[in-house]
């Protein structure tokens, strides 16, 4: 049996402002909830640090960036360690698509931050599935 | 001296996402930014140490950090090791739930009652090492204690403000035609105008006495440098005349 292709899901680590938090909280909702066989959460300090296995994993299978800012440290990062950008995605633009989903709260959420990385998440889990070739996963009790 | 910003610790978190031990190093720290010395504290993203600017990377040069890390990989306190300047204290959570014999929390997403309890031990760690730090001297040149006895944590601990909202602003000046951005140089610049120095040599070589406590300039374009500072200095002493 061929094994499952897989993307990796990288967030931005931020912790200064509400969008680092929607594209943290997006990820959690794609790579627990939406798409756990097909995607694997790569933390971006792995990667500023060189572990090798983060590193193995973003050489050789395709990943999606979500950023909090427009100085786009996951992009960045990807870029440097030499791994394929699927698309990478901006928690700002997303913003200008929901205007109404205001972020607020950085260490907890409000509801229309949870709402808008929901949204992201909705974005990027068809494009998980076409980049995996997999069909929508079943999600699980 | 410029009047640099007020003498603050950065706090460079773990990011740790695919850990609950990452999200108690981000909410403890997200506490103590936020309230228990919210005035004190600056954070920095530990990538922006490689995406950012000089302003960034000058912060942790010049301003002793605590890196808060999740686990023994230790990613903040080596990433800014590696790409600034050492912390001065490191908190481990891992550890910390070790020493303490706190529960473990097995939540990442959103922590349970165990992980709440593992993030207030820390955000008291992380204020007392806040404390500490700011009762001691900070050499800004060297980028170390003043005092020679340094605290045991400053080399082996077993243990909101973003910085890109509060970096050392930084100012540009043109060098055969190349730009050239020097960190502190507006703060430097209004401070010798405020002492009403006039632009000439000496004035220029009191400039980059200050500008080399906050960068690292290549002995071999002193010269140049020091001419390029002098003409925007001149250029700002002119803006000032009547």
């Amino acid at each position: 049996m061929a094994t499952q292709k897989k993307v990796n899901i990288v967030p931005c680590s931020g912790i200064g402002k509400s969008f680092g938090s929607v594209s943290r909280l997006a990820a959690y909702f794609i790579t627990e909830d939406d798409r756990p066989q097909t995607t694997r959460l790569i933390p971006l300090a792995l990667l500023v640090l060189g572990d090798e296995s983060t590193h193995q994993a973003v050489g050789e299978d395709p990943s999606i960036t979500m950023d909090g800012c427009k100085l786009q440290c996951a992009k960045k990062m990807v870029e440097q360690c030499g791994g394929q950008i699927a698309k990478d995605y901006v928690v700002l633009d997303a913003f200008r698509e929901h205007r109404e989903l205001k972020p607020e709260g950085i260490a907890e959420l409000n509801e229309n931050g949870e709402k808008l990385a929901r949204a992201l998440a909705d974005e990027v889990d068809p494009l998980v599935d076409l980049t995996t070739g997999s069909k929508k996963e079943v999600a699980h009790a | 001296m410029p009047e640099l910003p007020p003498k603050k610790v950065g706090i460079i978190s773990c990011s740790g996402e695919e850990l609950p031990e990452g999200t108690i190093s981000r909410l403890a720290t997200l506490r103590v930014l936020e309230q228990s010395r919210p005035n004190n504290t600056v954070t920095i993203c530990l990538p922006l140490f490689l995406a950012g600017g000089e302003g960034d990377r000058a912060f942790a040069r010049f301003y002793p950090t605590i890196a808060v890390d999740g686990c023994d990989k230790r990613c903040a306190f080596y990433g800014t090791s590696q790409y600034s300047n050492q912390p001065a204290a490191s908190i481990v959570v891992s550890d910390l739930i070790k020493d303490q014999q706190l529960p473990a929390s097995h939540r990442r997403r959103k922590l349970d009652k165990a992980g709440q309890q593992v993030v207030d031990s820390t955000a008291r760690k992380i204020t007392a090492a806040v404390d500490e730090i700011l009762s001691q001297g900070w050499d800004r040149r060297q980028g170390e204690f003043e005092r020679a006895d340094l605290p045991a944590e400053r080399q082996q601990d077993s243990s909101t403000a973003c910085a890109c909202q509060s970096e050392i602003p930084s100012g540009k000046v043109m060098l055969a035609g190349i730009e050239i951005s020097l960190v502190a140089l507006p703060l430097i610049f209004e401070t010798f105008l405020k002492k009403r120095k006039t632009p000439s040599v000496e004035t220029a070589k009191e400039i980059m006495d200050m500008l080399k406590i906050y960068n690292r300039i290549d002995p071999q374009m002193d010269s140049e440098i020091q001419q390029a500072v002098l003409d925007e200095f001149t250029l700002e002493f002119e803006k000032l005349k009547p």
